[in-house]
């Protein structure tokens, strides 16, 4: 019987670049921007560090596909460097291979980064991805604004919504993480705007406008991994330990069969559920902070569902409450989110754990919450009909 | 020899108003837009393939055939056979004798006159979606169509009495391979020394084979665009007492080789059982063929679709559709359908016959099918669906936005994330019924390659 991962690994330190339209530097930098940040913080070498986990989806426009684009650009000290791609979850499953590694008693030290460099494929949104030789064949050319307004229409239809209020929602889930970002400095959007900008913005996919989904964004963020003593032996009293790293992948069911309503995510689901029983969390309402993949703003209020952080079909109606606000009950986006921190894909859920790390050893800065003990972490990659969803929970 | 067992159609839904061709273009051209009412308008994702696959579907009506001949003097490949394609779209035995037959619109009745005279089941699918100069009176003259017909052994619309075929260098339009229009010569020479000159003379050699006199013809079924011409063939073939049948030049223009079969679908009200019809066409010499209906000819619905095609204004949507229009796509609208045809030919059966599989172990239907799975075919091409989720995406890049797609429940299990497509694909919503017609999927804007695939479409319960 596995015991799971809690407890056994600790963040030693992490690092995240400045996100945004980085016309000022490549792949490369935007790695050892990060980077530098990580060491800085551990106070070690690299030397010490024992192997390497490297997320980007869109490596073949950055930096090439393999691990040695991170090896070079970081000059790891002759190490196994591990490329992982698992659409916006890859950032996580870079961290997961680290903390496994360190787990496992192979290493010491481990590095997870995860970088992207969006801004130079020259698309607004996401590029036009490949597919495989197959599915081009029979999918339709869709947009991930096109998969997500499907969610948002058959939440509205399945419980019985009325469109004005669910646009109010994802227009009050924007505006609050435009607000929070204003107080991060490596934040992509730092402007603030009002819930009747969002209702007021060009539709991209109805019921979706432009203030409903994220930007993307030039980025790179990573983490240090280690165990719990040498946590403490390098002068760390009280380290975040990992309390859970789950990732679970599409079948294939909601897409095939037609048991699944599209007004929520399966995977969401069974990952928060198997990271709840590995980190002993009876009632996910106690953990201090979330940040999810709010991808789009409909994405946010049907994961605060998925999660239990709101019952089926009221977290629209939370939202509006301000239960998600930076001063309400469970404080969700504080660093801004992918809404306004940024989406570098690859990067995405590193630069989660980061803030969960920032604000557990209160260094979070203007944006610090009282005094967190727990974080949460989701990340969906691909359309709700299929994709990777991981749920992390990090905690002291 | 054969019998006319069943004959299909299919209609684009747009049709073209002449009076917006004549708005856009007449200040170029004075003659833009000739004519009165509209010409049909294939929407981007229709062409000759898909054309003749919607005839054929109803042509076939569940039978099969031993042969498919595609005749088009627009077939959207060169290489390789499009008939192929269309037969595997239809799930026609791999034992089916298929060839495409081109170069004239009269490469329909030559391949009718054949299938007759050869007397096994034989599929003819005919379908053309021309392309003219911009502002000329072809472009106004001609529309988009599709029409096949069923022959075989067996008791059908019509009995076939004899026919007649006659050749002629005769070059009043002429294209060079690889030429996007066509170069007609004057209309009053086509008239006289082409049509007036050769279509008479194969009526009388076909009478003659029929043994039918030329006075006991009740109807002349004659593709003509040059007004007045049919009936001076009628009179001077002294087919006395016949009816000649609508030419469509107000709905849906010179369909080119789907012209005749869809003229006689849309006569077929006004033909009783008994009567002979002479289905004649023209193009470098003539062929006539004589038929005296059945008694399934009442059962016949006729050319439905007529009356419900969808009005548009927008003469610029036939340059765009036509791929004519260097538009602005944006860098989404800038990808290269690289086909894996070793991947394409693998799923050949799933991706143009739409078959999925049922799981032997588990009776999950699943499309594409599992190839290592013990199953059964799932054929869904006639199955339709329910919408189960569905968006209208103006991000996608699409020929018609916004782009339409979303799940589809397909009826009897399983489920896809399908295009929509057509005029008013936007407003399907779950819980919508919807049918699955076999249109174009990608065009690589580079190489011209274009990949086919099913789409929904809204299933009024009409099967237009």
């Amino acid at each position: 019987m596995a015991s799971g991962i809690m407890d056994k690994v600790a963040i030693l330190s992490m690092g995240c670049s400045r996100f945004g339209e980085r016309w000022d530097i490549g792949q490369e930098e935007l790695m050892r921007e990060a980077y530098a940040e990580a060491l800085t913080r551990a106070g070690i070498e690299a030397s010490a560090i024992g192997a390497a986990w490297y997320s980007s989806h869109y490596d073949d426009i950055g930096a090439g596909k393999s691990g040695v684009p991170m090896a070079m650009a970081l000059g790891l000290p002759d190490i196994g460097v591990t490329r992982v791609e698992n659409f916006c979850a890859g950032g996580t499953e870079a961290f997961r291979g680290a903390v496994f590694a360190v787990a496992s008693g192979s290493v010491d030290i481990a590095l997870a980064m995860g970088v992207e460099k969006l801004k130079d494929t020259g698309f607004a949104g996401l590029p036009t991805a490949t597919r495989g030789t197959l599915a081009p064949m029979y999918l339709p050319t869709h947009t991930n604004p096109g998969n997500f307004a499907q969610l948002a229409r058959a939440y509205e239809a399945v419980h019985g919504i009325a469109r004005q209020d669910l646009k109010r929602a994802m227009a009050h889930t924007s505006m609050k993480s435009h607000a929070n970002a204003v107080r991060n400095d490596k934040a992509h959007l730092r402007k603030p705007i009002t819930i009747e900008q969002a209702l007021q913005a060009p539709l991209v996919a109805d019921p979706l406008g432009l203030f409903d989904c994220c930007p993307v964004s030039d980025g790179a963020a990573c983490a240090l991994v280690t165990t719990p003593e040498i946590a403490r032996a390098l002068g760390q009293a009280e380290p975040v330990l990992v309390k859970a790293v789950q990732i679970v992948a599409s079948t294939g069911w909601e897409a095939q069969q037609q048991g699944w309503n599209g007004a929520y995510v399966h995977t969401t689901r069974q990952a928060a559920k198997a990271a709840y029983a590995e980190a002993g969390i009876a009632d996910p309402r106690q953990i201090s902070l979330t940040e999810l993949h709010d991808c789009f703003s409909i994405t946010e209020l049907v994961t605060l569902e998925d999660l239990g952080l709101a019952e089926p079909g009221t977290g629209w109606r939370a939202m509006l409450d301000g239960r998600f606000d930076a001063d309400g009950a469970q404080p969700c986006q504080i660093d801004g989110g992918l809404k306004c921190f940024g989406h570098p894909v690859g990067a995405s859920g590193l630069r989660m754990l980061y803030e969960g790390w920032l604000q557990l050893t209160g260094q979070a800065g203007a944006r610090q919450l009282g005094a967190p003990h727990s974080a949460l972490t989701h990340n969906l990659g691909g359309a709700p009909a299929q994709n990777v969803c991981s749920v992390t929970i990090l905690g002291l | 020899m054969a019998n006319i067992i069943r004959i299909g159609s299919c209609l684009p839904r747009l049709r073209l108003e002449r009076r917006a061709m004549a708005q856009a273009m007449g200040w170029l051209v004075p003659g833009a837009g000739a004519g009165r009412g509209t010409r049909t308008l294939a929407f981007w994702d229709e062409d000759s393939v898909t054309l003749a696959v919607a005839a054929a579907q109803e042509a076939l009506g569940g039978d099969s055939a031993d042969s498919l001949t595609f005749a088009t003097t627009t077939p959207p490949f060169a290489e390789p056979q499009n008939a192929a394609l269309i037969r595997a779209a239809l799930r026609l035995p791999a034992l089916c004798r298929t060839q495409d037959a081109t170069g004239t619109p009269r490469a329909t009745l030559l391949a009718l006159q054949a299938a007759l005279e050869g007397g096994e089941p034989a599929l003819i699918a005919a379908a053309d979606r021309p392309v003219a100069q911009a502002g000329s009176t072809a472009e106004s003259r001609m529309g988009d169509g599709g029409a096949a017909v069923l022959t075989g052994p067996g008791a059908g619309l019509f009995a076939y009495l004899g026919g007649a075929s006659l050749s002629a260098p005769f070059l009043h339009r002429t294209r060079a391979s690889g030429a996007e229009t066509a170069l007609d010569w004057e209309e009053r020479w086509q008239r006289e020394a082409g049509y007036q000159a050769q279509v008479p003379p194969a009526i009388a050699a076909a009478l003659d084979r029929a043994g039918v006199a030329a006075g006991a013809v009740d109807h002349l079924i004659l593709p003509c665009p040059i007004p007045g011409t049919a009936a001076a063939i009628a009179r001077l073939s002294g087919l006395t007492k016949a009816t000649l049948a609508g030419d469509l030049a107000e709905t849906t223009g010179d369909t080119g080789a789907a012209h005749p079969l869809l003229m006689l679908a849309a006569a077929m009200p006004r033909i009783a059982p008994g009567q002979i019809v002479v289905l004649a066409q023209f193009g470098q010499g003539a062929t006539a063929l004589v038929l005296k209906a059945g008694a399934g000819v009442v059962d016949h619905p006729g050319l439905p679709a007529l009356d419900h095609g969808i009005p548009e204004s927008n003469y610029l949507k036939l340059l765009a559709f036509q791929e004519r229009l260097d538009w602005d796509r944006g860098l989404r609208g800038r990808f290269i359908v690289q086909e894996a045809q070793s991947t394409a030919y693998r799923n050949a059966e799933a991706l143009l016959g739409f078959v999925a599989r049922r799981e032997a172990e588990t009776g999950l239907i699943r499309f594409p099918p599992r190839l290592d799975l013990p199953g059964e075919d799932w054929p869904l091409a006639d199955r339709g669906g329910t919408v189960a989720t569905a968006t209208a995406d103006r991000l996608a890049h699409s020929r018609h936005p916004p782009n339409c797609y979303g799940l589809v429940d397909l009826r009897g299990g399983g489920r896809l994330m399908m295009d929509f497509t057509d005029p008013g694909a936007a407003d399907l919503a779950p819980g919508d019924p919807v049918r699955f017609v076999f249109r174009v999927k990608d065009i690589d804007e580079t190489s011209g390659y274009r990949r086919y695939f099913w789409k929904a479409v809204r299933d009024t319960g009409r099967g237009l």
